[in-house]
Formats: structure tokens, C-alpha cells, sequence
């Protein structure tokens, strides 16, 4: 039997930066001046996230932070400190740090420091999200884009020492990271650590996630991108040998609101995809030329010319068809996310996104308490799925 | 035989005097006028760097370190005779790498339009950012005007120039240049913080050429640089930008061939 987790994942965007300027601006993401940022705007939002964030401690619903920078997008910037304080805030939930851009900060041991103290101060629960990351994220951090799939791996392996080695310093001298005299303090409270989390619908870094038994989280893959991960990584156990993963080894995350009827849920959910239309709007040299971002051989279908188009017309209709999003009545998300688990070979966490775009503080505390409610209990031991060929 | 497999362009009468030039941001086109017009004189030897053209990228390649050894290596392997060293932009560094570290086989150093050394204030950029920047910033300050660009040959601002003429083949090599070019020279953005320090240990005759209208790296900067090498003259090229080989191939190949007469 499964049971399904639901996941709270909110960005904290910022979506009052009048759209005469947004649209004006090369990029809305790394070079948009911060003087379009109001302070009082953003303690506002930080109030507002963080009281959404203990009505999910309060109602079952656990919480994702994560990082972005310099953007409409995205007030995570400073994630240590804003997952520092979920754990302050929160009693009850799981805390997913989803994550600190491990591919642009320099020191993989401050990171490990960061999440021990975190894990401490919820009292071990904590788990450890790692992304590549690259675009926008690679200008504002001035972090070299190429060659970041090798170097994330490093610093995964070096923070997973660093959490699991308590007998005195060690020390680290990799291809990307030199440091002497680890020994962190406070050491992290889950033993032997927090489980880790990455975000990936590449193939080869699927099937490494599997290998070492990471949870693999997709990010809006829809249903054959996300079908083809979990498969690759649940290949990879068999090809190694390992047992066959749980259900719980994978998550999707996707664009959802649970409102009284599916004419509210989608009248609502409609204010979401301001993520897609607006807010991931970046130059060409921040996205399609940067380097080290897609294999050269394909950057020909990239380059030429109406390649880079962003989507303007992302209806609700059309995200929930693609899987991009679960939106209506409580029953209508239920058959969503069950049907879904079908069509990918299994699914055990769910993450929402649902305070994104235009969706206010209000309607987002609304779906959450539905979605605890009228959603949550429904996804409890569900009985095993019905695996297609193609999974065996 | 060099440790490391390079694509080589080699044009001109390979008795006549080398002429090694270590290419910028692309590799030397051999459909650039001014290689035709110099191999009239002198053996050219244009190498692409590990990453460029077709020379394969090592995966124990990451920093201008490795890049320089490289060079050493193939300064050792230079053929016979009086060996002139030219470099352009991101190569223009790599040139002056070289002749910090003195090869013995260096008897000519020109640079043209070389970046790599940091000159002014931490508040200011030397630079132009190439990876940060805008395309069409980038073409219309790396060139005195974009038109001047032969066909099917890239400089600074190549994706300005993408359209349905610009073949896949051609596409693909420029992507991977441009990966390259950044493994090497993302951060600090295309210089050596420590070389400005060194330049006077340069002791072969040097010419640093400029473009008059280079706004990718001024000639001011041009000048500074200069006035660091104790062997060095600095000379301009009007109506050219940072790729004066390209823009202005006659006056470009007169100044060469006046400067190794």
C-alpha cells in the first residue's frame, strides 16, 4: 500500500513590478534593478508565506523552500536563512530544502554547516534537496556554467561527508573543491543524515539518483518525461542490482489549486502559470547562448529563429492535459493525482505549487485547507498500481 | 609528437619562416584573407585550441594553465626557422602567457587586440562581459562596423549573426567554441589577475595591435598593456574593431609584415 505526501512548494514571486517595465526589460530575472522591489511589499510576502507555512504545519502539509535569484521570481534568495526559520516556525512537518544552489555557492562545507544547524532546529526534519541549477542562476552567482554537472556531484559527495563523518577533520582535496579540516558543528540530528532530495529529468543523472537511492523529484515534466525518469532510475537499481525503489523514492512537482468547485479551482488556477508567461522571461545570453547549457549538437533547433518563443497561452485546460497541473474540486484532484501515479509507474510525493503568480495569500490558504482536508485523506494506502510492460 | 591531438591550419611554403597565430574566440578561418595574405611570406601554423574547431577538449582540461603548457608544447614543436608568435583577443592572452614564461623559440611577439591582464579600478571593466552581454551589444562594440564581417567568418557577437543562412555544421562548432571559451576564461572574466606583474619579463620584440574602434577592449587599455612590455610598440588600425585581421586585412598584414621585415 502507498501513500501519498503532499508537498507545499512555494517560491515567494514577486508579481508587482508594473508589466510596462517587464516588459521593457531584457531579462526579468538576474539584471531587473532591485529598485523594483518595494521592502514593505516583501516583508509583506515573507509574513504572508510564513503564516501559509504553519497553517501546513497545522493541517499535515509538508514545505518546500527553495533558491533563486535576483528576479521577479523568486524572494528565496538568502534560502539558509528562510528554511532556518521554517524549521523555527514549524513543529510537526517535513522541511524540503529544494535547495541551495550547490553548483554556484564556493564552499560545499558552509552548505553542510547550514543544513546541520537546520536539521537541528527542527529537531530532524530536514531533508536535503540538490539542483543544478544554470541560466540566470550561473550570472547572479557568477558561477562558471560549464562543466556544473561534475562539480554538483562533488559537492553532493563532500556535504554528504561532511553531515556523516564524526570522528575529527578530514580532508577533501576533489577537482573542484579543496578544503583541509572539515569537522562541522553542530552535526545533523538525523542519523546518519537528512534524506536527499535532486531535481532532475536528465536521463543519466535519473539513473545516478537511483543508483545511490536519492529521491528524484521532477519539476513540471508532464507525463512521459516523468514516466521516462522514473523508469531510467528504477533501470539503473536493476542494473546494479539493488532492490526495487518505493514509491516514495519519487516526486513530481506541478502547479495545483483545490478550490470548493473546478470552475473556482480553474478560474484561480488560470493565475498560476504567470510563472511561465512572465516570470522566467531572461536574455538570450542568460538562456539559449549561454554556455555549457544544452550539448552543442543541439543547439541548431535551439538557435534558430522562433526556437526561444516563451508560452503565452498556457491555460489551465491545456497544463492540466499535460499533467502541469492539478486544479478543481477536491475529487477532480484526487482522480488527477491517482491517474497521474498511474501513468508514471508511481508517485509517492506530491508537490504543489499553488501561491505562484497572481494567486493571493487568501486563495492560497484556502486550497491548502481543502487540499489537507478533502485531498490528502483520499491519497492514504492506496492499493499497488497497475504496472504497465514497459516499467518491467 | 605532441601528448595532445590538435587540428593544425597550415598554410604558405612550409621552408618559408613560422608564423604560429593563436586564435581568439573561433578558430582561424582559412577563408580569412589576411592568413592568404601572410602565408605570402611566412609558413602559417594556426592551431584550434583543446574545445575549439575539431581539436578535442581533454576532460583533465579546465583552466588557462592547462591551456598555456599546451602552447609550450607546441612552441616546441615548431618547425625550423625564425618563429614569429601572433595572438588574437582571448589568444592575444594566451601569446602573452607565453612569452612571460620565455620560450627561447619566441623571436617575435604581436598582439592584437589581446585581452588579459586587469588594469583598472575594481569598480571598472576592462572587458566587456562576452557571456553576460547582449549579442547585439556585443556585435556592434566588437566590430567599427558589423558589415565589415566576411561571410561564413565569427567574431566577437556571432549569435547576432545567426540566421537561416548559417548552416547546422556551423552552429554546432561555434556552440562548442563558445563552451570552451568559457571553461577557460568564465572567472575572473578573461584575465590573469597575476599577469600585469610578470609583462616585464617579456624580452622579445612585441608590436600590440589595436582597432581604433575595438569598445570590447578600448585602446586605451591597448596602450596600458603596451607600456607593461619594455620590448613592446603599439600601433592603431582605423576602421577596424577587435578583429582587425578581418576588418582591415591589407593595413592589418602591413603592420605585421612591416613589424617582421
Amino acid at each position: 500500500m502507498t501513500s501519498i505526501e503532499l508537498w507545499n512548494h512555494c517560491e515567494n514571486p514577486y508579481p508587482f513590478v508594473p508589466a510596462e517595465i517587464l516588459d521593457a526589460a531584457e531579462s526579468v530575472r538576474a539584471s531587473l534593478p532591485n529598485k523594483y522591489c518595494d521592502p514593505e511589499i516583501a516583508a509583506r510576502l515573507y509574513d504572508e508565506v510564513f503564516e501559509e507555512y504553519q497553517l501546513c504545519d497545522d493541517i499535515g502539509l509538508h514545505i518546500v523552500t527553495n533558491e533563486h535569484h535576483s528576479g521577479i521570481n523568486n524572494l528565496w534568495a538568502a534560502s539558509p536563512v528562510i528554511t532556518g526559520i521554517v524549521a523555527r516556525i514549524t513543529k510537526r512537518v517535513r522541511i524540503l530544502s529544494l535547495g541551495t544552489l550547490i553548483t554556484v555557492r564556493p564552499d560545499p562545507v558552509r552548505v553542510a554547516t547550514e543544513y546541520a544547524t537546520i536539521d537541528v532546529l527542527s529537531r530532524g526534519r530536514l531533508d536535503i534537496g540538490f539542483v543544478k541549477s544554470g541560466a540566470t542562476e550561473m550570472v547572479s552567482g557568477d558561477a562558471n556554467p560549464m562543466r556544473i554537472r561534475e562539480r554538483e556531484w562533488e559537492a553532493i559527495d563532500l556535504i554528504e561527508k561532511s553531515l556523516t563523518v564524526h570522528d575529527g577533520p578530514f580532508s577533501w582535496e576533489g577537482k573542484f573543491f579543496t578544503h583541509p579540516h572539515v569537522n562541522i558543528w553542530p552535526r545533523c540530528y538525523q542519523q546518519p543524515r537528512p534524506e536527499f532530495w535532486a531535481a532532475t529529468s536528465d536521463m543519466p543523472t535519473c539513473a545516478e539518483l537511483g543508483r545511490r537511492g536519492f529521491v528524484n523529484t521532477l519539476l513540471f515534466g508532464g507525463y512521459d518525461r516523468t514516466r521516462q525518469a522514473f523508469d531510467t532510475y528504477k533501470q539503473a537499481r536493476r542494473t546494479a542490482g539493488l532492490p526495487p525503489p518505493g514509491e516514495d523514492r519519487f516526486s513530481y512537482m506541478a502547479f495545483c489549486y483545490v478550490g470548493d468547485t473546478d470552475e473556482e479551482a480553474q478560474r484561480i488556477g488560470q493565475k498560476i502559470p504567470w510563472f511561465l508567461t512572465v516570470s522566467i522571461k531572461s536574455a538570450p545570453q542568460m538562456s539559449k547562448f549561454m554556455p555549457g547549457q544544452i550539448p552543442p549538437e543541439l543547439t541548431p533547433a535551439a538557435w534558430r529563429a522562433g526556437a526561444s518563443k516563451r508560452p503565452t497561452n498556457m491555460t489551465v485546460e491545456s497544463l492540466i492535459a499535460q499533467g502541469q497541473m492539478f486544479a478543481g474540486n477536491p475529487d477532480t484532484v484526487v482522480k488527477q493525482i491517482k491517474a497521474f501515479r498511474e501513468q508514471v509507474g508511481g508517485v509517492g510525493r506530491i508537490i504543489m505549487m499553488t501561491r505562484q503568480g497572481l494567486v493571493t495569500h487568501a486563495e492560497a490558504m484556502k486550497s491548502f485547507q481543502r487540499a489537507a482536508k478533502d485531498v490528502l485523506p483520499q491519497l492514504q494506502d492506496l492499493p499497488p498500481i497497475e504496472h504497465r510492460a514497459a516499467a518491467e | 609528437m605532441m601528448r595532445h591531438e590538435l587540428e593544425i591550419l597550415r598554410v604558405g611554403d612550409p621552408n618559408a619562416d613560422p608564423l604560429l597565430l593563436i586564435h581568439g574566440i573561433n578558430p582561424i578561418s582559412p577563408k580569412a584573407a589576411f592568413v592568404t595574405q601572410l602565408a605570402r611570406t611566412r609558413y602559417v601554423i594556426a592551431p584550434s585550441h583543446p574545445g575549439f574547431g575539431a581539436s578535442p577538449l581533454p576532460a583533465d582540461f579546465d583552466t588557462m594553465y592547462d591551456l598555456i603548457n599546451l602552447y609550450l608544447d607546441v612552441l616546441d614543436h615548431m618547425p625550423e626557422g625564425d618563429l614569429a608568435v601572433a595572438g588574437f583577443g582571448f589568444g592575444g592572452w594566451i601569446a602573452a602567457e607565453l612569452a612571460v614564461a620565455g620560450h627561447p623559440r619566441i623571436s617575435r611577439l604581436i598582439l592584437v587586440n589581446p585581452v588579459g591582464i586587469k588594469i583598472g579600478g575594481r569598480e571598472d571593466r576592462d572587458i566587456v562581459h562576452m557571456f553576460n552581454t547582449n549579442a547585439i551589444e556585443l556585435n556592434q562594440k566588437a566590430w567599427h562596423d558589423p558589415a565589415n564581417r566576411p561571410p561564413g567568418i565569427y567574431g566577437v557577437g556571432w549569435q547576432a549573426a545567426i540566421s537561416d543562412e548559417m548552416t547546422d555544421a556551423e552552429m554546432i562548432a561555434l556552440a562548442r567554441n563558445w563552451d570552451s571559451l568559457c571553461l577557460f576564461a568564465w572567472r575572473p572574466h578573461m584575465f590573469n589577475p597575476q599577469l600585469k606583474h610578470w609583462l616585464h619579463r617579456i624580452s622579445a620584440p612585441a608590436l600590440v595591435l589595436w582597432g581604433e574602434s575595438d569598445r570590447i577592449v578600448t585602446p586605451d587599455y591597448g596602450r596600458h598593456y603596451a607600456s607593461l612590455i619594455p620590448t613592446a610598440q603599439f600601433a592603431t588600425i582605423p576602421q577596424a574593431g577587435h578583429h582587425p585581421e578581418l576588418e582591415q586585412p591589407a593595413a592589418f598584414v602591413a603592420h605585421v609584415e612591416e613589424f617582421l621585415a
